[in-house]
């Protein structure tokens, strides 16, 4: 397997918009999920942070395992870092 | 689909052919300790408790202990009690079900060394009559599957813990039983597991107990309870409790919940259980197993290396830098999702056919290691 094709990223549920780094993403590197280059990292990423896999709108709901996890406080672009810089708990979830 | 086992009367089946050798009160506990030391192919367990306590501490005591005798890994049973204490021997035999169970008394066999001598005659002929017992093909819809989890990391939510869920998910198919435990993982997460009740009554049921579970952790712990989502949670990637908890109850898989249990009940669905267990994962050990769970599946990060007594406990490794660090001590590495391309699906379908090896007699890393430690959740204060 070519260094290119080794996934750095999972995808956990067919329904999320985000993707879990499980090998440390460098700004403008690729993001490989099960082999396949999906798209380009706009920031550094840890391994288990999440990146955006599309554009999240400001209010619009995190998913993860297919369920809603955080909203985003501000317009999130795809290949950011979504944590808790630019989300928050949903309103009448419990807060951290 | 079949695997060797033991049938037990009341048609159980037990993975294990075990002698449990068990203090009814910790005053009793050096006896149960020469006998294990003497005689190490039984299971001795020992806890600090048997004394001085409230009714409710009585009626959990009571359930755990019993339930642990009339496991189905166990095949017989010796109790040894000191004779002045609450949870007496006599009274812990007499609530075994269809297998030899004896009881011994300190205060009237003779003091300690003539109730170890007695302990060690009672043992050998017991274990010589286990010995005799083969197994033979029983149904996997038989198993009752614990899952439980400690020493998380920042992978556990990734890769161990869905892959387990796949596991479950291919046990429940099997027509078995699954227990998701450990209420305090579940805080933040009520609305969806309400989603996953098989009848609303049973989703309302679980959003009940994980609400009334999360006002119980604020009434302890005050400004504290925030650290259900510690700093080294947001550290690893988590932006909220209900992201975390979700990573926790993946450990069950997609299936409906069919029931709710209090900590030590024995499920009397099939399917995936919830089990009212707090976060500790050797006292949730204790609830699962006198539920009847035969075997475990315990997901780690860290590495825990926790067994527990007379029930095979399988660990599963998120990361292959534990995986590799501490050889022995883990069964799977989940890893491979992240380090060798495998699909969590795969690690799923590899879990649940060791599970099936492990049940027909394959021993675990924590059996070989002889790492079982033992306590329960004692809820009120000791008198």
């Amino acid at each position: 397997m070519s260094a290119a094709a080794q996934s750095n990223a999972l995808i956990l549920h067919e329904d999320d918009n985000v993707a879990v780094v499980v090998h440390p993403v460098r700004t403008g590197e690729a993001v490989v999920v099960k082999a396949e280059k999906l798209l380009t990292a706009a920031e550094d990423i840890d391994v288990g942070h999440k990146i955006a896999l599309r554009p999240i709108a400001s209010g619009g709901t995190v998913y993860r395992y297919g369920e809603p996890i955080v909203e985003a406080t501000q317009a999130i672009e795809a290949g950011a870092w979504v944590h808790v810089h630019n989300t928050r708990p949903i309103p009448g979830d419990l807060q951290a | 689909m079949r695997f060797q086992g033991y049938p037990r009367e009341n048609g159980t089946v037990g993975v294990r052919n075990h002698l449990l050798v068990l203090s009814s009160v910790a005053c009793a506990n050096g006896v149960v300790e020469a006998i294990g030391r003497e005689l190490p192919g039984v299971v001795p367990v020992t806890h600090g408790y048997g004394c001085g306590y409230g009714p409710e501490d009585f009626r959990v005591s009571h359930r755990v202990l019993t339930g642990l005798v009339n496991h189905p890994n166990v095949g017989a049973a010796l109790i040894i009690g000191l004779g002045c204490e609450v949870m007496k021997a006599e009274f812990l035999a007499a609530g075994v079900e269809g297998k030899p169970v004896e009881a011994l008394v300190v205060q009237e066999s003779g003091g300690s060394q003539a109730t170890t001598e007695k302990g060690l005659a009672i043992a050998r002929k017991l274990s010589e009559q286990l010995e005799k017992v083969e197994r033979v093909p029983v149904p996997v819809s038989e198993l009752v599957v614990g899952l439980q989890c400690g020493g998380s990391d920042a992978l556990s939510g990734v890769t161990a813990n869905p892959a387990v869920g796949a596991a479950a998910d291919r046990f429940v198919d099997a027509g078995a039983t699954v227990i998701l435990a450990e209420i305090t993982e579940m805080i933040g997460t009520a609305h969806i597991l309400k989603r996953r009740g098989a009848t609303p009554e049973i989703g309302a049921e679980i959003e009940q107990l994980v609400n009334d579970h999360h006002a119980y952790v604020r009434a302890q712990l005050g400004d504290l309870a925030g650290m259900v989502i510690a700093p080294g949670n947001v550290d690893g990637g988590l932006s909220s409790i209900t992201e975390k908890s979700l990573g926790a109850i993946t450990k069950g898989g997609t299936t409906p919940l069919q029931e709710v249990i209090e900590y030590g009940e024995r499920p009397l669905k099939r399917g995936l259980v919830i089990m009212n267990t707090p976060g500790y994962d050797i006292d949730s050990m204790a609830g699962i197993a006198a539920g009847g769970a035969q075997i475990m599946l315990f997901t780690t990060g860290r590495g825990s290396v926790a067994g527990f007594p007379a029930v095979p406990v399988v660990k599963i490794s998120s990361n292959s830098r534990t995986f590799q660090n501490m050889p022995g001590d883990m069964d799977v590495n989940a890893g491979a999702v992240v380090d060798e391309g495998k699909t969590i699906d795969e690690v799923g379908q590899e879990i649940f056919d060791l599970a099936l090896e492990v049940a027909a007699g394959e021993r675990t890393c924590a059996e070989r290691n002889r790492s079982a430690p033992f306590n329960y959740l004692k809820q009120g204060p000791s008198f």
